[in-house]
């Protein structure tokens, strides 16, 4: 599962539309505010090869949204752009588990061997990371099961890969045409 | 699902139920009938019983038109008990005091149910299929004592977490598989993880994969940054100069090269009349079927835009310029 070309090819297009977009707004500024607007387009380019269909391009390019809506709304322009920024993601709500889950625990507390210890602990720990990778990838505190979680990071990591396989080679030819 | 599981075991436990309940009165008759009162705590521990999980309601449904022609061929005094019992997840009692009992239980149900029709459809479908099997066992049963009653009440019980438990787990095993499919296909997408073992280690790398590959956007756009104001006119040469190494050769590379010379030779003045309009044709010649699209859209999205901003980024392209080598050094 590595990144295609046509996959490359899309981003850049888009890419490129949504830096003509920002460029009034960064060419009368310092760098930061430049860079950030170049990684706004970036991200809202890699979201909107998506067009939706993933949990975390919609979290994506509703971040995005908030910060620079009309830039959005071109990039995403014939992919009801609307919809996307304006749907609301349903953060899971779950009720109660925490008090039968202490209570469970107490109950379980008495008998535990040493092995059963342990699992508990590596269980604990892989709790604790796929916490931290629902942290990481945009719109994972809204992905109800883990497997959901895991089948989107998969597509997160391709696609942020496409996004630094293109930028790169754009950066290292833009560097080297100032060089000259 | 389950609840459609369900909802199929009740339905077709009521056909079964109004086609056994004439061969009931039949054998049975005026016979049965003052047994039939049932102390009412009993009836109630028996209906609780006779809850059954969906599937094993399913289950039993299933077997029901096979016991019952074996009960035909096999006749009254036959031992049934052990055909009965081969049923693979069927454990009911053996008791035939109580499974006699359960018969005439369910005669009471499925008579009520016929009288009237919103009630209790899950008792009798449910009792059904085991009255239809002990129906033979009526005939040798009344040597039996009832004294495991009390034990036989509860016996369902466990068997029926017993079910839902298995369930449970077979439900936890799939959803395992899948997390352990996609867990490899991660392994395999982030580089150096295929040998580390471990579900906690291998989301170690996983994150840092990904945050690493975000803190590259980040400084790839600061780099771009840097290099900015030329950076539009980069994209139209680099394209055609990264598009071999880039796009693995699906561009006309001929087409390129003639675009190349042409567009370093612009200087500013045209490179912004060039914006203007839209990209000459031969450049996008890789593309056919999109581009009309895209031009389309950009050109809606910019027609308007570039006038306004052509003075103030002519401004400063002489400003940001000299700032070039400085920040790029910085950045490297």
């Amino acid at each position: 599962m590595q990144p295609t070309s046509s996959m490359k090819e899309e981003f850049l297009k888009k890419w490129q539309m949504g830096l003509e977009i920002v460029r009034p707004s960064i060419d009368n500024t310092n760098v930061s505010e430049r860079k950030k607007a170049i990684k706004l387009s970036a991200d809202v380019a890699m979201a909107s090869l998506r067009k939706g269909t993933t949990c975390w391009s919609r979290a994506l390019i509703q971040k995005s949204a908030t910060e620079d809506n009309f830039l959005v709304r071109q990039v995403l322009s014939g992919i009801k752009a609307e919809t996307l920024i304006n749907k609301k993601l349903t953060k899971k709500v779950v009720c109660h588990r925490k008090i039968v889950r202490r209570s469970k625990k107490i109950s379980r507390r008495k008998s535990r061997s040493a092995s059963e210890e342990a699992a508990a602990k590596a269980k604990r720990i892989v709790k604790k990371r796929t916490q931290g990778l629902r942290s990481v990838v945009p719109g994972g505190e809204f992905m109800s099961n883990d497997v959901l979680l895991l089948q989107e990071t998969l597509d997160y990591i391709v696609s942020l890969q496409t996004q630094v396989n293109v930028m790169r080679s754009i950066v290292d030819a833009a560097e080297a045409e100032i060089e000259r | 699902m389950d609840l459609t599981g369900e909802f199929g075991a009740r339905s077709g436990g009521g056909g079964m139920c109004r086609e056994s309940t004439g061969l009931e009165s039949l054998h049975l008759g005026d016979e049965f009938r003052p047994l039939v009162t049932l102390p009412p705590e009993n009836a109630g521990g028996f209906t609780a019983l006779l809850e059954l999980p969906p599937t094993q309601a399913v289950e039993l449904l299933h077997f029901t038109d096979s016991s019952s022609s074996q009960a035909a061929v096999t006749g009254i005094g036959g031992d049934i008990a052990p055909p009965l019992h081969s049923f693979g997840t069927l454990t009911f009692p053996s008791n035939p005091v109580l499974m006699e009992r359960a018969a005439r239980f369910s005669v009471i149900a499925t008579e009520q149910q016929n009288g009237n029709v919103s009630g209790e459809t899950t008792t009798s479908s449910s009792a059904n299929p085991d009255r239809v099997k002990t129906e033979p066992a009526d005939a040798d049963s009344s040597q039996r004592l009832v004294s495991d009653q009390a034990a036989e009440n509860q016996s369902p019980c466990p068997s029926q977490n017993n079910r839902s438990g298995k369930r449970k787990e077979f439900e936890k095993k799939a959803r395992r598989e899948k997390i352990n499919a996609r867990m490899k296909l991660l392994q395999e997408l982030v580089p150096g993880c295929d040998k580390i073992q471990g579900t906690a280690l291998v989301l170690d790398e996983i994150i840092n994969h990904v945050q690493s590959l975000q803190r590259q956007v980040e400084m790839l756009s600061m780099r771009l940054a840097a290099v900015n104001p030329r950076i539009d006119f980069n994209l139209d040469t680099i394209l055609a100069s990264e598009n071999g190494s880039l796009m693995d050769g699906s561009f006309n590379g001929t087409s390129m090269q003639l675009a190349w010379p042409h567009q370093v030779m612009e200087t500013e003045q045209s490179y912004h009349h060039r914006q203007l309009q839209p990209p000459p044709p031969q450049q996008w010649t890789f593309d056919g079927l999109n581009q009309p699209v895209w031009e389309r859209e950009e050109d809606q999205a910019h027609g308007n835009d570039h006038n306004s901003l052509m003075a103030s980024s002519e401004n400063l392209m002489v400003g940001s310029e000299n700032l070039h080598p400085n920040q790029v050094k910085m950045e490297l």
